[in-house]
């Protein structure tokens, strides 16, 4: 199975039988800066590369205090899928962006790769998601005017480096390779079909080699088909190179891709699914143990 | 909720935006004012000027030549059928005793017959007593000159003339300026003192009132059918008319650049109605689904432009009285004509009001317009754009400056018509070219100009260029009004220059020597003043120089008395038709004249032909034309016609000497120069260096185009605002993706400085096409004002000024949306509609 189904024209479906392209392309070139040398079984043995202790998110909105988290404690480990599930509201998306550190929390810290990053100051949390974090967003959140190469390369350039000299370009080729962009790198996102889109993103995520890939509703604007080889291909760079993902859905189908399913509501963790590195994404074992729950 | 209502929200939900454009109306609307009620406060003064002139005549018959009219003259003035009253009076400047030297303590002394004078001119006495007796020496001063010189009733007072000193005693004290013309600084004497004084015979000019139901044309026929002396009759229509043609240029640029700031902020307007257009169309969308016809859409966006019309014309007439103050001050020192302000006259109020509120509403037609024709359906889309909408934009953009040029045709002052009329036009005209074709050239200028950026900020301007390029029509609107008020600085700047260096090569062309020495009065050869100024230390030639009026087929002409081998020797004169060398050679023998350019054109005369001048006495003085030059003397309407001293003593009744040109030796010292000057004083006379001359000048011309550039960088300034409003929109649109970049690791700081290289590129695409313009609209206007020529050479300095303000105003524009921008919350811009 390839990792993306090219789902527009002709002339990409030739460009996916070159033969010098592998059918599936390799995730190791692309390991995370901390990451793991090869692909690890998550859980028990492998360090918490991230940690949320006991955090609180408040909001105040038209003078009315909204608890969005309440005391929250969660950790991640290096090289481990973690999905935080919940319905709409419930608080999942508002603890990506504090472990994410777009955002600080209330109270509690944040604790990724053994240092609080709730108290960073703008620059250093500036800093901290250049270099050790990569975003995915729902709306693909690309540049508009931007080609994809350039949007690829945003990253680089936003940290004043050349992306068109020696390391940063092979990564750049790297990343569109993976995500089977070839030809398209100077379209603009407006020429893509959505699902090409959302593969921009993702490299774009992924060309810092960040230590942890957080992902908001990844497939929430995809169809079927294209949302579900977008989360294949997440959960191969797990497999395959160690990358530590963090995926915030409400869907059971995106969440059973996970090693482990956090489930939230109404602010707070309420149950913990191991599901175990499986090579086999079925649902069903999460919806089963959802609906045991009450969930 | 009623949709006026709506309009309302939306102006107050972006306050800004809503403050900058009701500033950009202010600003147009307060120059439009401001112009307007200058036009009205010069009519005034000229009105007064002309009744303090004639008082009640309905006729001034004034001498021609320098020994005014005789009595007979004026008996036969006085019994030509028609004519009622007469009032004859001497009119002469002099200085009085002690204050010799410095012109602006001169004085003119009127002599007028005690008996007739008042008869035709209202005088009021705020002291003292008038006239008893017409022979007795005593005088009556004006209230600003007894003011001044410390006169009170029973002062002595000298008055210095041709025939030595007359001591006089001071009666009365007239009112304000006394009903008397010019700087206010009058003396009144009985004729027959003044006759004395400057040793006339006449007078120099007769004040006429007419029978009742005389015709006026029909005297002035009667009056050229017995006159045998040359004279010069005018009435008080002539004399308005000439006041404001006086005024008229200066009148004329202020009503342009206030069309042209009022245009600038037309484009603020239609922008800023079409960004809310633009970020309201869900709204509008829902009240069309909802039931709203289009016609309510329609009245829901002219009600947000009505209330932005009227507040801003409010604002406008405000501050309309300090740009009128400021205008009015400037026009008084520059064509001496004054014009009292003391703030908006009702009607200009009225007027400029009505004209704001309307342009707000033309230019609010195309974005109503575009807001009805939005579909429901298109307006639930998640982004909602019309590319034809755009296109749109100028196309209406276009339709509202022809508008705007129509009603400044209409509202054009008529004193100004004809050539001003026709050289504003095209001056619009080249704008309304550049601003249309401002989107063809921004794309590419703005790559080629960003380059050097991009060296030291890539990303930050990669991402400005594409941002400037997101909305075509948006960026070219602003970047047109900010091309056009740069072209404005450009080209006025330009015009400034070329008027400076054409003045002072004027006059290092034409005046032979260093310094001027002038007097007031006419110097006869025998008072041997040459002579002592010739006989000073390191003076090496001394040349007077005569001025008067002849006439000729009609025409009154400005001519001047010069020595020939001077001009010659001392290198002065361009000819352009002729031998100058033959023709200056010849000229001091008599019977030739040379003549400057433009009168020769003017009089369609040319090398070789005979000009008969009409002289004092009766007959004709036959010259011949030996050379026409490009420039002459300056004299007091333009350029003089140059004869010799020997035909302007010996027949044009020339008296002397106003002025004579010094020339010192090549190693003359400063003590020589201010030895000159001290001499000069002796003998109450000025004695100024060129470089002085050209200075005050230069001094008299910056005040001027001074003005005009302040009007100028208020069109900048409402491009400014408009700067301002298109980065905040271009923030505002791009709020998810500046989150996205903060996301990915852009800092506050590239985020504000991307905001900023983005008005950056934005001035410095505005400062190049603002040049280019400005150096179109500058050739239109030098070239119908015929001073296009090389020696207003490349107008660097202007060119400097609009690059300080085109890259310093964007910059300081982009302060408050970059800090907008570097403010963006992260979580908030990412949240999904």
């Amino acid at each position: 199975m390839r990792p993306f189904r090219n789902d527009r024209s002709i002339s990409n479906a030739a460009t996916l039988e070159a033969p010098t392209r592998p059918s599936r392309p390799s995730w190791t070139g692309l390991r995370p800066q901390s990451g793991p040398d090869a692909g690890p079984q998550p859980g028990a043995t492998m360090p918490a590369i991230l940690e949320a202790n006991d955090i609180t998110k408040h909001y105040l909105l038209n003078k009315t205090t909204v608890e969005a988290l309440r005391g929250v404690s969660m950790s991640v480990a290096a090289g481990e899928f973690v999905a935080l599930m919940g319905p709409s509201g419930s608080g999942k998306s508002t603890l990506l962006q504090l472990l994410g550190g777009l955002d600080r929390p209330s109270s509690g810290s944040v604790v990724f790769e053994g240092r609080d990053i709730s108290r960073l100051s703008d620059s250093q949390a500036t800093k901290l998601r250049r270099e050790r974090t990569g975003f995915v967003f729902q709306a693909f959140n690309l540049i508009p005017l931007l080609s994809v190469r350039e949007n690829i390369a945003l990253p680089f350039t936003i940290a004043g480096q050349n992306p068109n000299k020696g390391e940063l370009r092979d990564r750049i080729q790297q990343v569109i390779d993976l995500v089977e962009l070839n030809g398209k790198e100077s379209h603009r996102p407006d020429q893509l079909s959505t699902g090409e889109q959302q593969r921009v993103a993702v490299a774009r995520a992924l060309v810092t080699r960040p230590s942890v890939l957080l992902a908001d509703e990844p497939t929430g604007n995809l169809d079927y088909t294209t949302g579900g080889e977008l989360l294949e291909a997440l959960w191969r760079s797990c497999e395959q190179a160690g990358q530590t993902i963090v995926l915030v859905t409400h869907d059971a189908r995106a969440a059973a891709y996970a090693d482990r399913v956090l489930v939230i509501g109404d602010g707070r963790i309420r149950e913990e699914i191991v599901l175990g590195r499986r090579v086999d994404h079925s649902a069903a074992p999460l919806i089963a143990r959802l609906a045991q729950v009450g969930l | 909720m009623g949709l006026n209502r709506l309009a309302w929200r939306m102006l107050a939900a972006r306050p800004l935006r809503t403050l900058l454009t009701i500033a950009g109306i202010g600003l147009g609307v307060g120059v439009l004012a401001a112009s307007l009620t200058l036009g009205a406060a010069l009519d005034a003064s000229i009105d007064r000027t002309v009744r303090d002139i004639v008082g009640h005549a309905d006729l001034r018959i004034s001498a021609f030549l320098e020994d005014g009219l005789s009595t007979a003259a004026i008996k036969t003035i006085t019994s030509t059928p028609g004519v009622a009253t007469t009032a004859a009076a001497v009119e002469h400047r002099t200085f009085l005793d002690a204050q010799t030297g410095d012109p602006q303590s001169a004085v003119t002394v009127l002599g007028v017959n005690p008996a007739t004078y008042p008869q035709v001119h209202d005088l009021t006495l705020v002291a003292g007593s008038g006239f008893t007796d017409s022979s007795e020496p005593i005088a009556l001063v004006t209230q600003s000159l007894a003011e001044h010189d410390h006169y009170t009733i029973g002062s002595p007072i000298t008055l210095l003339g041709v025939g030595g000193e007359q001591q006089l005693r001071v009666v009365g004290i007239l009112a304000g300026s006394g009903g008397v013309a010019g700087s206010g600084r009058t003396v009144l004497v009985p004729i027959s003192i003044a006759r004395t004084v400057f040793q006339l015979t006449g007078a120099t000019r007769v004040d006429v009132q007419l029978d009742p139901g005389a015709d006026p044309a029909t005297v002035a026929k009667a009056l050229a059918d017995r006159m045998t002396e040359p004279y010069v009759l005018s009435s008080p229509a002539d004399i308005a008319a000439g006041l404001r043609a006086s005024a008229s240029a200066f009148q004329g640029t202020a009503a342009l650049i206030a069309a042209i700031v009022l245009f600038v902020g037309t484009f603020l307007i239609v922008n800023t109605l079409s960004m809310t257009v633009g970020e309201r169309a869900r709204e509008v969308g829902l009240l069309r689904m909802a039931g709203s016809t289009r016609g309510q859409v329609v009245r829901f966006i002219f009600s947000g432009a009505i209330v932005l019309g009227v507040v801003g014309s409010a604002l406008g007439v405000t501050i309309g009285s300090a740009f009128a103050y400021l205008l009015a001050t400037t026009v008084s020192a520059a064509t001496g004509v004054s014009a009292i302000v003391t703030g908006i006259d009702g009607p200009s109020a009225i007027t400029s009001g009505l004209v704001g509120l309307g342009i707000t509403i033309l230019a609010a037609i195309e974005p109503a317009l575009r807001a009805a024709r939005i579909s429901p359906f298109e307006a639930m889309r998640a982004r909602f754009d019309l590319p034809s909408a755009r296109a749109g934009r100028l196309g209406w953009i276009a339709l509202v400056f022809v508008l705007v040029a129509a009603l400044a045709l209409v509202a054009w002052p008529p004193a100004i018509a004809g050539a001003g009329a026709q050289r504003a036009l095209l001056v619009y005209g080249v704008l309304l070219v550049a601003t249309l074709l401002t989107p063809f050239f921004m794309r590419p200028m703005a790559r080629l100009l960003g380059a050097p950026v991009s060296l030291v900020l890539r990303l930050e301007e990669r991402l400005a260029r594409g941002s400037l390029a997101r909305d075509r029509s948006r960026t070219a609107l602003t970047l047109g009004s900010l091309v056009v008020g740069l072209a404005m600085v450009v080209a006025l700047g330009w015009s400034a220059q070329a008027a400076r260096a054409s003045a002072n090569a004027w006059l290092q062309g034409v005046i032979p020597g260093d310094e001027v020495v002038s007097s007031i009065r006419p110097i006869g050869p025998d008072e041997g003043i040459r002579e002592a100024l010739q006989q000073q230390p390191g003076v090496a030639r001394v040349t007077p120089i005569g001025t008067f009026d002849v006439a000729y087929r009609g025409y009154r002409l400005d001519a001047a008395a010069v020595v020939g081998a001077d001009l010659l020797a001392d290198g002065r004169l361009t000819a352009v038709s002729g031998d100058r060398t033959a023709a200056l050679s010849s000229l001091d023998a008599g019977g030739s004249v040379i003549l400057p350019e433009a009168t020769a054109t003017r009089l369609g005369v040319h090398v070789g032909d005979t000009m008969s001048l009409l002289l004092a006495q009766g007959g004709h003085l036959d010259l011949r034309v030996s050379a026409i030059v490009e420039r002459s003397i300056p004299a007091t309407s333009g350029e003089a016609i140059l004869v010799s001293w020997k035909d302007a003593t010996d027949s044009l009744g020339v008296a002397g000497a106003d002025a004579f040109a010094v020339r010192f030796t090549p190693g003359a010292s400063q003590a020589d120069r201010d030895n000159l000057s001290a001499t000069a004083t002796q003998y109450a006379l000025e004695a100024s260096p060129i470089a002085k001359i050209q200075g005050a000048v230069a001094d008299a011309l910056s005040r001027v185009f001074g003005l005009f550039d302040v009007l100028a960088i208020i069109a900048v300034i409402v491009a400014a605002l408009g700067i301002v409003n298109t980065l905040t929109m271009s923030v505002l649109e791009r709020v998810r993706e500046l989150g996205v970049l903060r996301a990915i690791g852009m800092s506050r700081r590239q985020a504000f400085r991307m905001v900023v290289v983005e008005a950056w590129v934005l001035g410095i695409v505005g400062v190049v096409l603002g040049a280019v313009v400005g150096v179109g609209v500058g050739v239109v206007m030098l070239a119908m004002g015929g001073t296009l020529a090389p020696i207003a050479g490349v107008p660097w300095v202007p060119i400097e000024i609009a690059a300080i303000l085109g890259l310093a105003l964007p910059i300081v524009a982009a302060i408050y949306p970059s800090r907008m921008a570097a403010k963006v919350s992260i979580v908030q811009a990412l949240q999904f509609e």
